[in-house]
């Protein structure tokens, strides 16, 4: 059932769209802190480069609101070979320390091709799992999707980027569900990530292994299944050590230190034990705006884009960090509201999966600056600067103000 | 094809909006946890990170002598300090400095290793530089990132004497001394600390208190603008110290000395201040401060004659007959005894199987108490143990300052033995020595040791008839008295007048210490103490006496030989400086 109804403004998820202009003001101040003192062209000043990126992030969104929906539809495999060609072009550029996730186009700035794939793929599985629903009973309907992310996901995690391929892969297990897969296939889709992390201790993977038994039996498959799912798990657990040696030293180091910060206070966890002394030092209400130490005495690393809810910590205090992330979260349960709420199937899936990618970047940025998981260089939506993760972060909200309006077109 | 129906049901939708809201409430816990329940802590943190507490060295106080001139003063030089932390490349900072400087390299990376304490804590490279290198320093001040430099106060020795012994040596704070040190938090690596003498007895006075400067540094360490939450603490320079040396004295003891082994003591009885000590051989006192080649440091060490033994408190000596004094004051407090009966000395001494000699082989013939002190005879002394046993006359020598430390403000002290029947049980056993062993003590041979500080203090009690203060450096606003000693005003008088014999009478052994002149009295006695290690010791002790003051000197003359040839002489001299710079000294 679809509404039969022409387009009109009055119609567009104001709730989203000024949440995230809210989130946008807040980050504009940060950086505007950040940058008092800064000397350098406009693009190296990040207050004056978010401004400027505000101009095609804005303008870009306003224009999906204007494609038709179906074209959306239509061309969502067409896009998504983009995103394929776009994050496998930079391996052709010259490397950037040692990393191929930027496309030059001979302009003077660069982009992070990345940014754009995830919400190609996020539609191209939106896609498939929408024309696809009546199998989603079956196991082997979860293959296809499982491959669809997975391609992107690898090649950008060869860029190497392990933040960005982690958020092009967590879509998959909430449209998965959103689409009515048998949890119980989302449970083997985990199991394997599982049996990998927890092969690095003996008690724990012992006690993963007696859960994944019971999962399995309980579920009831045919007994040379069964088998297959717990011994192929088993066996990939043994496996990850060998694995955890074919990664590259800096994910190595970022991991152990996560689990020691005292084994290299001035690598990795230097920087989580400056973000947590600079959030915690800002107490209810922060030191005041232009006046944190951590910040302005540089202590604090990239204070502009991974590191910008320290600073907004510190200077601004908890009550802010409130609010933040109390908007943060109203913005994605209004988009998973409109996603169920939504008449085509489509448009849901793609809502969730949009949902997810930004809720994936809050958490990971966020849970990242309070020392809660490894440093992964990822941004909050909407604040952080930067500029091909701002544009991004508008298109979805345009697809999101799109999809979120139910008519026919 | 968007036909396809949303199915997605009511219960997915809640249970994606509750995963959702979890995920932002552990986020916002996290938070409140770190910025609400963490606040001090990490408000702390974030204080340290920033604030760089930079710590001043003190002045050290000033030794003067007892009129106020300079006996150790304070040279002003420069140290080159590291922050490590501020270090952008240690290697090749550290090469440009010892380019610039003229320094070798291997020395820095050294001292870095020698004083790291810290990476935030200023590290020492250098010392003794120039104003003229320091001047080059800053002209590279910008390859300089995390160097800095400071004004160091060295020790300095601006009089004409050496006085080593009495005013000590500094040493630098290492390591293992700053971990010694009870109040190891006042002081910082490369600081100075009393080692030795006057320098270490004052340390708490002469140290004075480090100064604290607080700045404000970015994450590279570079100076960020002032702090006005804390606020800086001056150093508070050391006190300076007043001695009792009196320079001139000083000099001309340490010239008399400066050939010889031995010691001598130049004070005032009444009060016990020391006008001048020697301790012979001694060294250059900026033998420590690090300025001296290393083979002059080795000669030092090695020299036979142990100049770094501060002979005045540390050596102990048999007195020999210049403790005579202590036998006669206890033969005259005996009722039976008679100063006036002679005794017949021929020149040896039969107490059972074992013949004692007189020093005087042909013997002094008919002697009497008084004689017996001025031609120091031993066989009327040997008489003494008709009256006493060993425990009694112990006891006596015990009165006067022997056997126990008299307290000099200058550490290692040793108090030296006198002989009592417990000493002698233990150190031979209860059979292994005999009464005879009293006839050696109360000639001030055999156990007996003392050092020269202890016979210092002893003339003094004799001149000022048990009168005297303890002997003391530093000049104090309250003097410490000796125990009182209980002997009549005429056993006094006649000692007084048997010394003066001593001196003043031709036929005394001390004669060669009068210098003949009019209106100078002078009471003494001299020794020549038999050691077991080699020649005799030469003692000579007196006091004189002129325009109603009084000052007391001891001479020991190391291996010198006779008392009465070698340390009189010495004494003599001094007696006469003595004269000559009366009005000098002050008597305050």
């Amino acid at each position: 059932m679809i509404l039969n109804k022409s387009f009109s403004y009055s119609e567009l998820p104001f709730k989203i769209i000024w949440a995230a202009i809210f989130l946008c003001f807040i980050g504009l101040a940060i950086l505007k802190s950040i940058s008092q003192n800064h000397v350098g062209d406009l693009l190296s000043n990040p207050f004056t480069k978010q401004i400027i990126f505000l101009i095609p992030a804005l303008s870009l969104s306003f224009i999906i609101i204007h494609i038709p929906r179906y074209s959306i539809h239509k061309y969502s495999y067409a896009f998504y070979c983009i995103g394929i060609l776009i994050v496998i072009l930079p391996f052709f550029n010259q490397s950037h320390a040692g990393t191929y996730r930027w496309l030059n186009f001979g302009l003077p700035l660069s982009i992070q091709s990345s940014e754009f794939a995830k919400i190609f793929t996020t539609i191209a599985l939106a896609r498939y799992l929408s024309d696809n629903t009546l199998h989603m009973k079956k196991f082997t309907s979860v293959i296809m999707p499982i491959i669809l992310v997975l391609i992107p996901t690898l090649i950008v995690l060869n860029q190497p980027d392990l933040g960005t391929s982690i958020v092009m892969m967590t879509p998959l297990l909430p449209m998965l569900y959103w689409s009515g897969a048998r949890p119980f296939y989302l449970f083997l889709i985990l199991a394997p990530v599982l049996s990998m992390l927890t092969a690095f201790d003996t008690t724990v993977f012992t006690v993963w292994a007696i859960i994944l038994g019971i999962t399995i039996i309980s579920a009831r498959p045919i007994l040379p299944v069964s088998l297959f799912l717990f011994f192929g798990n088993i066996f990939l657990g043994l496996l990850s050590p060998l694995m955890w040696n074919s990664l590259s030293t800096y994910q190595q180091s970022r991991i152990l230190t996560f689990i020691n910060p005292e084994k290299d206070p001035l690598g990795a966890a230097y920087q989580i034990i400056q973000s947590k002394t600079a959030i915690g030092s800002g107490g209810l209400l922060g030191k005041g705006w232009g006046e944190g130490t951590q910040t302005h005495l540089k202590f604090l690393p990239v204070q502009e884009s991974d590191f910008i809810l320290s600073v907004l910590g510190e200077e601004l205090g908890f009550i802010l960090i409130f609010i933040v992330l109390s908007t943060v979260g109203f913005l994605i349960s209004q988009i998973i509201k409109n996603s169920y709420e939504s008449k085509d199937r489509f448009s849901s899936l793609a809502l969730i999966g949009v949902a997810t990618i930004l809720l994936s970047h809050v958490f990971v940025n966020t849970a990242m600056t309070v020392g809660l998981i490894p440093v992964k260089g990822l941004p909050f939506p909407f604040i952080s600067a930067g500029g091909s993760f701002l544009v991004s972060s508008f298109i979805m909200i345009g697809l999101v103000s799109k999809l979120s309006v139910n008519y026919v077109d | 094809m968007l036909k396809a129906d949303n199915l997605a049901s009511f219960k997915q939708y809640i249970f994606v909006v509750a995963i959702t809201w979890i995920l932002i409430l552990i986020l916002l816990l996290r938070y409140f946890q770190l910025q609400i329940l963490g606040y001090d802590q990490y408000s702390k943190k974030a204080n340290t990170n920033r604030i760089r507490k930079i710590t001043t060295s003190a002045p050290r106080g000033l030794i003067l002598d007892r009129n106020r001139q300079i006996l150790v003063d304070n040279l002003p030089t420069y140290i080159l300090n590291t922050i490590p932390g501020e270090l952008v490349d240690k290697k090749t900072t550290f090469k440009t400095v010892s380019n610039t400087l003229g320094l070798d390299s291997n020395m820095i990376s050294k001292n870095y290793k020698k004083y790291y304490r810290g990476k935030f804590i200023p590290t020492r490279l250098a010392k003794d530089l120039t104003f003229n290198q320091i001047s080059r320093l800053e002209e590279n001040r910008i390859d300089l990132e995390g160097i800095y430099y400071q004004q160091f106060p060295e020790r300095y020795f601006p009089s004409k004497t050496r006085a080593s012994h009495i005013l000590g040596y500094v040493k630098e704070v290492n390591k293992e001394i700053r971990n010694s040190f009870l109040k190891r938090d006042e002081y910082e690596l490369g600081d100075i600390t009393g080692w030795s003498g006057l320098e270490k007895s004052y340390e708490e006075f002469l140290k004075g208190k480090r100064g604290v400067q607080f700045y404000q540094v970015d994450a590279f360490g570079r100076e960020a603008g002032h702090i006005t939450d804390f606020l800086p603490v001056d150093p508070e320079p050391g006190q300076n110290i007043l001695t009792t040396i009196d320079i001139n004295i000083q000099y001309i003891i340490e010239g008399l000395m400066s050939d010889k082994k031995g010691v001598v003591i130049v004070g005032i009885p009444e009060t016990g201040e020391i006008l001048g000590a020697v301790s012979a051989p001694d060294f250059k006192p900026d033998l420590f401060t690090g300025r001296i080649s290393e083979n002059d440091w080795k000669s030092v060490l090695s020299d036979h004659d142990k100049p770094l033994v501060n002979r005045f408190n540390r050596g102990l000596y048999p007195p020999g007959s210049i403790v005579k004094m202590v036998t006669a004051a206890a033969l005259l407090d005996n009722q039976d005894f008679d100063p006036h009966k002679t005794e017949e000395c021929l020149g040896a001494y039969q107490f059972g199987d074992r013949v004692f000699g007189c020093w005087n082989i042909e013997g002094h013939g008919s002697t009497n108490l008084t004689s017996a002190i001025s031609k120091s005879c031993d066989i009327y002394f040997y008489k003494t143990i008709d009256y006493y046993n060993l425990d009694v006359l112990s006891d006596f020598f015990m009165e006067f300052g022997f056997g126990q430390p008299v307290g000099i403000d200058i550490e290692g002290e040793l108090k030296g033995i006198v002989p009592t029947v417990d000493y002698m049980n233990k150190r031979y056993g209860r059979s292994g020595w005999s009464k005879g062993a009293l006839l050696n003590f109360c000639i001030g041979q055999g156990e007996i040791l003392v050092t020269p500080i202890q016979v210092f203090n002893y003339i003094n009690l004799i001149a000022t008839r048990g009168n005297a203060s303890l002997p003391h450096f530093v000049r104090l606003n309250k003097l410490k008295k000796n125990k009182f000693i209980n002997i009549k005003e005429e056993h006094w008088d006649r000692l007084t007048l048997d010394m003066k014999e001593v001196v003043m009478s031709p036929s005394g052994t001390g004669k060669n210490a009068d210098p003949g002149i009019t209106g100078l009295q002078l009471f003494g006695k001299t020794g020549t103490a038999e050691n077991p290690h080699g020649d005799d010791h030469a003692w000579f002790i007196g006091w004189m006496e002129f325009n109603g003051v009084r000052f007391s000197v001891v001479v020991l003359h190391e291996n010198g030989g006779s008392g009465g040839t070698v340390a009189a002489p010495i004494a003599r001299k001094i007696f006469e400086n003595l004269v000559k710079e009366n009005n000098l000294i002050s008597q305050k």
